[in-house]
């Protein structure tokens, strides 16, 4: 469950009030959805928040298999950019929770077993509605400059990576001392 | 006809009263012009028919004489097999349905067999549902699984014979590849290396089921099964043991990948098989460094040559040490005999995914041709033929670009510069026909941590089509190649609006076959790519197009049900590198062509 308890830790509601109270100039932003309702992001000149970020790596190490690149959909799975706009958030996240079987043989396969993608639900659906309503464009986003944590804006090679897959690079570390 | 067989196994040495019989039946079968008996054709991997009804000059008139839906939407890779007895065995992607069909009677299902198999494998399957089809030898057929589950039919009854387990896909191990049987033995790799699997080779016994021997792709000498005093590398014994430990970061070959998921061939005269391994656990290279340095990572990206008896090491060759683009060692070894520099000699040629055509010398090993058949392909300069290494260019290194840092417009991209389409080769042109795929990528390296079952990748990728070359299609993301595998040359190619995703095939009646991702069958002059007959399926053609006879009449077979890593990667679209920033991008998507549906068509000569 650490990696539960990891993507969870700054979820995003969070960030967004850290932000606000950091007095940050959100006014003028391209593009974003904030509050307390999951689905939250921030686009900036093709940049996003943390979060939205983490959502773009989620999404591709556990959905894209199927739902082909950047959301776009593949010949046997949908495009997700819709769905996520047709359905809220309660029919996105009970549909990755549950599972749904289409028709015989297409099938979207229940992640409730898995607990990095249930960690990451409200970060996909963030990072989904960003290349929808916040068009985000295609391929990896970075994240924005001023929302980075202090210590990774300190190190240039951290700059880009989520708080979450920093932490991961320390733990893969730690176990594979023989790396360094 | 036992003495004959029994007398090229004891020729190279080899035990033969007990073991001769599938071996045998399978040689027996595939050197018979009329049947289609193995899924490359022949042992060999040549995809050639010396069928030669169809030819040149009559093909214009080929038709459809009859079309089965298989009820299973998702991508249809393999072939029907025709060994003589009047049906066609035909398999589906998950849940790998099995159907024999009456060829006489407009494919009227004689028998079907459905597994029942645990849904769970599907979300471990890295690139579609697809299956790669049957085996055969006397009287039973062989289906890998999805679930890693290998099962023996009856092909008469498809009443289910034995069934053995040879993975585990709560651990993210899948199966996708179609078994080969050698003597009395069926063997069979495995999927997974997108999550974190250690990759195997292993036997069965036919008749039982029973486990004979396996043979890793990473790890200690005794588990891979080389001997380092006698397998050798480029014609030398390795000398050094251990190098599937040695070659990674502590403990990293346990989740090394080098899944061979790809075609199995076979030389019965020097009675090996080869195969090739897949990419090295993780796509980010940095994690495969051993001391800050690039570490082999052997044997991921390895080309094996086993003796099938034991699986015991001949000889080895990694292609590519220390992956930083997925390159999937797992194409196809095709055997092929050849005269070269003035010597005849037993060929092993290669349309690899790094977009190299590679000729080995299959007794020994030797590295003896590596050139570019793709033309973009930047990855690498050229191989130094001395120590077979490719030499890297450090603009295109995502090692050396970095972690977090987007190396771009790579060529080819993950998916390769060729796939697992199999190729054809024809002994008569001297010539490999092959689909390959024009696309390249940006890849960008990120820390990954293992956990067992789930995706184990550690970069993301972007494609787009390779730049247009002098006299290219506009546009194209695929060419069909005639590739001389000696000179090193393509002689001609045709582009394709999309990858070609389909297995080749090569006959005598001065043809070569392939299929397109929109749904075209298509039949071209083997001398010239002359484009002299299509039919348009119902769907796009991942699978492979195989012919035989039947009563005196040569029919071909293939079937189309679009999907596959294609089927992910293109139905939307590529980016265009020509558009500008936030341009909306009205690249071909494949999904504006074709739409999901398994279908058999078999096609002949009008009476």
């Amino acid at each position: 469950m650490t990696v539960f308890a990891r993507a969870c830790r700054c979820t995003l509601p969070v960030c967004v009030v850290s932000l606000l109270m950091l007095g940050l100039p959100l006014a003028g932003l391209a593009d974003r959805i904030t509050g307390e309702a999951p689905g939250a992001f921030i686009v900036e000149d093709g940049k996003v928040d943390p979060n939205t970020y983490q959502g773009y790596i989620a999404y591709t190490r556990s959905c894209m298999a199927c739902h082909g690149p950047d959301g776009l959909g593949s010949s046997f799975a949908p495009n997700l950019i819709r769905v996520v706009e047709r359905r809220g958030w309660e029919n996105f996240a009970g549909t990755i929770a549950s599972g749904r079987e289409v028709q015989p043989g297409q099938v979207m396969p229940s992640f409730a077993d898995d607990p990095y993608v249930m960690g990451n639900i409200p970060n996909i659906f963030s990072y989904l509605r960003a290349r929808g309503e916040g068009d985000l464009g295609r391929g990896r986003p970075k994240i924005i400059e001023s929302m980075q944590e202090p210590d990774e804006a300190d190190n240039e090679e951290a700059a880009d990576v989520g708080d979450d897959a920093t932490e991961e690079a320390d733990a893969a570390e730690a176990e594979t001392p023989s790396t360094e | 006809m036992l003495r004959e067989i029994g007398y090229a196994l004891t020729a190279t040495g080899l035990m033969a009263a007990s073991v001769a019989y599938a071996n045998q039946n399978q040689l027996e079968l595939q050197q018979n012009p009329d049947f289609w008996a193995t899924q490359l054709g022949n042992y060999q991997g040549n995809r050639f028919s010396e069928l030669d009804q169809i030819n040149r000059d009559n093909v214009g008139e080929l038709r459809s004489v009859w079309q089965f839906s298989t009820g299973v939407l998702r991508g249809h890779e393999g072939g029907p097999l025709y060994v003589g007895d009047g049906r066609l065995y035909i398999h589906t992607p998950f849940p790998n349905k099995v159907f024999a069909l009456d060829l006489e009677d407009e494919g009227r299902v004689v028998w079907s067999y459905e597994p029942d198999q645990d849904s769970r494998v599907i979300p471990v399957m890295c690139c579609d549902t697809v299956n790669r089809g049957l085996a055969y030898a006397d009287g039973r057929l062989f289906l890998g699984q999805a679930d890693n589950t290998l099962i023996a039919l009856d092909a008469e009854s498809g009443e289910l014979l034995w069934e053995a387990s040879n993975g585990d896909h709560t651990v993210g191990e899948s199966n996708t590849m179609s078994p080969l049987v050698v003597h009395d033995k069926v063997l069979i790799g495995i999927s997974g290396g997108e999550y974190g699997i250690r990759g195997h080779m292993t036997a069965y016994d036919v008749e039982t089921g029973e486990q004979v021997w396996r043979g890793y792709s990473t790890g200690p000498d005794d588990e891979v099964l080389i001997d380092p005093e006698t397998t050798t590398m480029l014609g030398e014994p390795i000398g050094e043991a251990d190098l599937g430990v040695s070659t990674w970061p502590e403990g990293e070959w346990e989740r090394g990948g080098g899944a061979p998921w790809g075609w199995i061939t076979y030389d019965p005269e020097l009675d090996l098989v080869y195969y090739g391994t897949g990419n090295p656990g993780t796509w980010n290279p940095e994690q495969r460094t051993k001391d800050g340095e690039p570490a082999d990572n052997k044997w991921a990206i390895t080309v094996f040559a086993r003796d099938p008896n034991d699986g015991s090491v001949k000889w080895v060759y990694q292609k590519v040490p220390f992956d930083e683009w997925d390159y999937d060692g797992v194409n196809e070894n095709q055997l092929i005999d050849i005269e070269y520099e003035g010597e005849q000699r037993k060929g092993l040629a290669i349309i690899d995914r790094t977009g190299f055509g590679f000729l080995l010398d299959r007794e020994t090993g030797e590295l003896l041709v590596a050139e570019k058949f793709a033309p973009e392909t930047n990855w690498a300069d050229d191989y130094d033929m001395e120590t077979g290494r490719p030499n890297v260019s450090e603009e295109y290194s995502t090692y050396r670009q970095g972690v977090d840092v987007n190396t771009t417009d790579i060529c080819p991209t993950a998916m390769g510069a060729k796939n697992m389409q199999p190729s054809a080769y024809s002994p008569r042109t001297g010539l490999i026909y092959a689909g390959i795929n024009r696309i390249c990528m940006n890849y960008e390296p990120f820390e990954t941590e293992y956990v067992a079952g789930q995706p184990y990748v550690g970069a993301t990728l972007t494609m787009m089509p390779a730049p247009t070359q002098e006299g290219d299609m506009e546009g194209r993301m695929g060419s069909f190649i005639a590739w001389d595998p000696v000179a090193g040359e393509t002689v001609w190619k045709v582009d394709e609006r999309f990858a070609v995703w389909s297995g080749a095939l090569a006959t005598a009646g001065d043809l070569a076959f392939y299929g397109t991702l929109e749904g075209h069958v298509k039949a071209v002059d083997i001398e010239t790519g002359e484009e002299l007959w299509r039919f348009k399926t119902p769907s796009g053609v991942i699978g492979n197009v195989n012919t035989f006879m039947h009563e005196g009449k040569q029919y071909l077979g293939v079937l189309s049900g679009v999907g596959g890593w294609a089927g992910i990667g293109l139905a939307a679209g590529l980016e265009n590198p020509e558009d500008g920033l936030g341009a909306v991008s009205a690249f071909s998507a494949l999904g504006d062509y074709t739409k999901l549906g398994g279908v058999l068509t078999v096609f002949a000569l009008p009476d």
